[in-house]
C-alpha cells in the first residue's frame, strides 16, 4: 500500500474515531484504526469497539492499494503535529508503516488489516432521511437522561420508537429519577415494527457526527443494530437489549398546577440559589404562590440563599423540592423564553416543557424535603 | 512528630456478668455465666468467680457447663446492658469527644487535648473509673499508653478493677516480656508457629531484625514486628460508621425445608430494615446466611438496582436467594446481612412511585414500634415475636456504630408453625 494524503482531512478522519478506539482493551486491536484503500482516489478510515463502528471515506492518492491497522492514539498524536500539508504512508514488510512529510519521517509497526473485526455491513437496510438539525435537538433533549448505572442496562440508552403509524420518531431515555420524551412528525418516517434502545455511547458519538454534519442523513434499524450515515460516513451501532420500561405510565397525563416561567430568570436563580444547597444531595426547594416562585437552599455547613422570580401563576401555594441539577439540565436543553411547570403535589413528578413547541417534555421526579 | 499523644483504653470487666451480680446481690461472688441456650447457645460473659474453671466468653454453653457444673446460668437481659453501656459512655464524653467504641463495654479515648483540663492521662482514667462505680456500680479497668496497641494491651494486664499506665519511654520494656500470644493479630495458628520457632516473648521478635522477621512469616511479618515493637499510629476514629448491619438467629432444633425458614428470615428483614430506618440508611447489597446442622456456613448476596431500607424488599430477596440455594439438609442457623449502606436517598424514583406508599406504611409501624414495642405489631406469618429478646441492644450497638451483627439470640428462636 502507498499513498499521499492531505494532513487535515487524515487529521479530520482521525479525529473523529478517537472516542471509539479502545483505551483498554483485552483485544490490542481494537486500539487501532484500519486504513483501507478504496480504488484510486479514496482511502476509509474504520474503528470499532465491537459495539460501535465508525468508518469514513476520504479522498486520497493512492499508489498501490492495500489494507493495514494502525495505533489509533500514536496516529493521530503524529498526523496532529506535522508541519506540512502532504503525508505519505508506505506500507513496508512486516506489518510496518512509513510516515514521510517533508523532512519528518516515521515508521511505526501496525497489525495486518485481516486481523481487524470486519464491521458490519447491511445491504438491505431501510434508511430514512432525517433531517440533521432536528435530529440533534431530539438527540441534545434526551442524551443528558439516560442512565450511567451499569447494573440498569436497559436504561443506559435512548429509547427510539416509531409514532403512530410510522408517522414520525419518538425519544426516550430515562435514569430513574427523570425522564425526558421527544417526539417529531417526519414526512418520511422510519418504519420500525418496535421500539430499540440505542446505547449512550452509540447516540454521543451520532450527536458529534450531527455537529458537522452539512448534507444529508439517513437512519435505519437492521437486525441487531442501528446504521447512521451522513457525509461518506457510516456509523453502526449494536442495540441494547431489554426491555425499556413502560414510560407511558410515569408521564403525568393532568397537572393541578400550571406556571409559565421566564426560562433564563429561572435558570440564573437556579444557579445562584444552588451555590447554598447541600454537597451531596443537591436539594433546592421551590415554593410556588400566586404570581412569584420562590427559590430557597440551605447548606448546614454554609448558609441559606433565598431567591423570588416572577410567575405565571394563580392558585394553591405548594412547596416542592428538586434536584438542582436536574432543574438546570432541562432548562439548558430548551432553547424557548418561556417554560411551563406542571406540579400536582410535593411527591408527584413535576414536567417541564418549553411554551409554543410542543413535542418535549421533562419529567423530574421530586426530592422529599 | 507532633506531641507525644495521650491514649485510654477503659474495659469493663465481665461486664454482662458484672450487671447482673449488681442487680442480684445473691448472685455476687458466684461462678456466673451469662448465656443463652444451655446445649446450643455460647458464653456471653464470665463472671471473674467462673473464669478459674476455663471458662471464656464465645465459649459453647455444653462445654462451659462441662468445666463449671455448679456455675449459676443467667440468660441475658440486652436492655440493662444497653442501658449501662449508655451511660459509661456519657462519662467518656465528658472527658473528650474523641472516643472509639469497640463494643458497648469498650472503648478508645484520645485524650491528649484534655491534659489540660483535668490533669494527666493517668488522673483522667482514675476519675472516669470512679464515676462508672459511683453512677453505674460496674468495676472498669484502664489502659493508658502513647498509642491504641499498648493502651490495650496495658488494660488487659490491670484487669480486673484496676489501671496501668506505660510511660512512653518504657513501651518497649513493658511489652518485651509479655507472651507472643498478648500481641494483636497473633492467633493459635501463628502463636504455635512463632513458639516453635522459638519466639514466646515479644521481647524474642523484637532482637530479631524486621529483615529476618520478613523472612521467616512472609509480607505480614515486617508489620508484625513494628508492632511488636509498641509501634501503632491508628488514630482514635470516634463515629466508625457501620458498614454492615445484620441479624441472626440459632434455631432452638435444627430446621429443615425452606418453608420453615422463612418466618425466620422474615423477622430478621424487619429487624433489619427498622435499624437501617433509624439510622437514616439503606442497603443496596442484601446478602442471606445458611448454616447447617453440621456448621458449614453458605452466603448468598445481591445487590440490589437500587438502596432500600423496606424490610418486605428485603425479605423478597433472601427468599429469592434462598430457593437459589436451596438447602436439603437441617439448618441450625439463618440470618440477614446487609452491606453497601449509604444515605437514604431523598430523591424520589420515578419507576417507584409506589414505594411511597411502603415508605408511608413503614413510618407509621415504626411509629407504633417507637411507642408500644416492637411486639406491639407485625406481619402475619411471625406470630409472637420471642420473649427476652428486644432491640434495645441491636440499638446500642447501632449507635455506637459497631452495629455488625446479633450475638446468638438468648433463649433460642419461636419454634416454626
Amino acid at each position: 500500500m502507498e499513498l499521499k494524503i492531505a494532513v487535515p482531512e487524515l487529521s479530520k478522519a482521525l479525529q473523529r474515531v478517537q472516542g471509539i478506539v479502545e483505551k483498554k482493551t483485552t483485544m490490542p486491536i481494537l486500539a487501532n484504526v484500519a486504513i483501507e484503500t478504496s480504488g484510486k482516489k479514496a482511502i476509509s478510515v474504520s474503528a470499532t469497539n465491537l459495539e460501535i463502528g465508525l468508518t469514513g471515506t476520504y479522498p486520497a492518492e493512492v499508489k498501490s492499494e492495500g489494507a493495514i491497522t494502525l495505533s489509533g492514539k500514536a496516529l493521530y498524536d503524529i498526523v496532529r503535529s506535522l508541519p506540512g500539508d502532504t503525508l505519505s504512508l508506505t506500507q513496508e514488510a512486516n506489518h510496518w508503516v512509513s510516515l514521510q512529510c517533508g523532512k519528518v519521517s516515521y515508521r511505526i509497526v501496525g497489525m495486518p488489516a485481516e486481523n481487524f473485526p470486519s464491521l458490519p455491513r447491511f445491504d438491505e437496510v431501510e434508511f430514512f432521511k432525517i433531517d440533521p438539525a432536528v435530529f440533534r435537538t431530539m438527540i441534545e433533549k434526551t442524551l443528558y437522561s439516560v442512565s450511567t448505572d451499569e447494573t440498569r442496562y436497559n436504561l443506559t440508552g435512548v429509547y427510539c420508537e416509531p409514532i403512530d403509524k410510522n408517522s414520525g420518531l419518538r425519544m426516550v431515555s430515562t435514569d430513574g429519577h427523570r425522564l425526558s420524551v421527544i417526539e417529531t412528525k417526519m414526512a418520511k418516517a422510519p418504519v420500525m415494527k418496535k421500539g430499540v434502545i440505542v446505547p449512550r455511547k452509540g447516540v454521543s458519538e451520532l450527536r458529534r457526527l450531527l455537529e458537522d454534519s452539512k448534507g444529508e442523513a439517513k437512519l435505519g434499524f437492521v437486525e441487531n443494530s442501528a446504521v447512521f450515515e451522513t457525509d461518506g460516513l457510516t456509523l453502526t451501532m449494536q442495540l441494547l437489549e431489554g426491555q425499556f420500561p413502560d414510560y407511558n405510565q410515569v408521564i403525568p397525563s393532568n397537572s393541578s398546577k400550571k406556571a409559565v416561567l421566564d426560562r433564563k430568570l429561572l435558570l440564573d436563580a437556579l444557579k445562584r440559589t444552588s451555590l447554598l444547597s447541600p454537597d451531596k444531595a443537591q436539594g433546592v426547594r421551590l415554593e410556588l404562590s400566586n404570581g412569584a416562585l420562590a427559590l430557597s437552599a440551605n447548606n448546614p455547613d454554609l448558609g441559606e440563599a433565598r431567591e423570588e422570580i416572577e410567575a405565571e401563576y394563580q392558585g394553591e401555594a405548594l412547596k416542592i423540592g428538586f434536584n438542582f441539577r436536574y432543574l438546570i439540565d432541562v432548562l439548558t436543553v430548551l432553547s424557548e423564553d418561556k417554560v411551563e411547570l406542571h406540579l400536582n403535589d410535593p411527591l408527584s413528578p413535576g414536567v417541564i416543557e418549553g411554551v409554543g413547541t410542543p413535542g418535549y417534555r421533562a419529567i423530574i421526579m421530586p426530592m422529599r424535603l | 512528630m507532633g506531641t507525644q499523644r495521650q491514649i485510654i483504653h477503659v474495659d469493663m470487666d465481665a461486664f454482662y456478668a458484672s450487671v447482673e451480680e449488681r442487680d442480684d446481690p445473691s448472685l455476687r461472688g458466684k461462678p456466673l455465666i451469662v448465656g443463652g441456650d444451655r446445649r446450643r447457645g455460647v458464653v456471653l460473659a464470665a463472671s471473674y468467680a467462673v473464669r478459674p474453671f476455663g471458662v471464656r466468653s464465645a465459649m459453647p454453653m455444653r462445654r462451659a457447663m462441662e468445666l463449671a457444673p455448679n456455675a449459676v446460668i443467667v440468660p441475658p437481659r440486652p436492655g440493662a446492658y444497653a442501658e449501662a453501656s449508655a451511660t459509661v459512655f456519657d462519662i467518656f464524653a465528658r472527658y473528650t469527644p474523641l472516643i472509639e467504641p469497640l463494643s458497648l463495654d469498650e472503648a478508645f479515648m484520645d485524650v491528649t487535648a484534655s491534659v489540660e483540663l483535668f490533669g494527666s492521662a493517668s488522673e483522667m482514667a482514675r476519675q472516669i473509673r470512679a464515676a462508672i462505680l459511683s453512677e453505674v456500680h460496674l468495676p472498669a479497668s484502664a489502659g493508658i499508653a502513647k498509642n491504641k496497641l499498648i493502651a490495650k494491651i496495658a488494660s488487659d494486664s490491670a484487669k480486673p478493677n484496676g489501671q496501668l499506665e506505660i510511660p512512653a519511654e518504657d513501651s518497649e520494656r513493658f511489652l518485651a516480656p509479655l507472651p507472643i500470644g498478648r500481641l494483636f493479630g497473633v492467633g493459635p495458628k501463628l502463636e504455635t508457629r512463632l513458639r516453635a520457632l522459638g519466639i514466646q516473648t515479644l521481647g524474642d521478635l523484637t532482637r530479631r531484625s524486621p529483615e529476618s522477621v520478613e523472612v521467616l512469616l512472609g509480607e505480614g511479618g515486617r508489620e508484625l514486628h513494628a508492632r511488636a515493637r509498641g509501634e501503632d499510629d491508628r488514630p482514635v476514629q470516634p463515629d466508625r460508621a457501620a458498614k454492615s448491619i445484620g441479624a441472626e438467629d440459632t434455631f432452638a432444633r435444627d430446621l429443615r425445608g425452606v418453608e420453615a425458614l422463612h418466618p425466620h428470615l422474615h423477622a430478621q428483614a424487619l429487624r433489619v430494615a427498622r435499624r437501617l430506618r433509624r439510622a437514616g440508611l439503606s442497603a443496596r447489597v442484601v446478602a442471606l446466611k445458611v448454616k447447617s446442622a453440621d456448621f458449614r456456613t453458605l452466603t448468598r448476596r445481591r445487590t440490589l438496582p437500587e438502596a432500600t431500607d423496606d424490610g418486605q424488599v428485603i425479605f423478597r430477596v433472601v427468599t429469592e436467594l434462598l430457593a437459589a440455594l436451596a438447602p436439603t439438609y437441617a439448618v441450625r442457623l439463618v440470618g440477614v446481612q446487609l452491606a453497601g449502606l449509604e444515605h437514604t436517598a431523598q430523591q424520589l424514583s420515578i419507576f417507584e412511585a409506589k414505594n411511597e406508599k411502603s415508605r408511608r406504611l413503614n413510618q407509621t409501624l415504626d411509629e407504633i414500634a417507637f411507642r408500644f414495642g416492637v411486639a406491639a405489631i407485625s406481619t402475619a406469618d411471625l406470630g409472637t415475636p420471642r420473649a427476652g429478646w428486644d432491640e434495645s441492644q441491636d440499638e446500642a450497638r447501632r449507635r455506637m456504630g459497631a452495629a455488625q451483627t446479633d450475638v446468638t439470640p438468648p433463649t433460642g428462636s419461636k419454634k416454626p408453625r
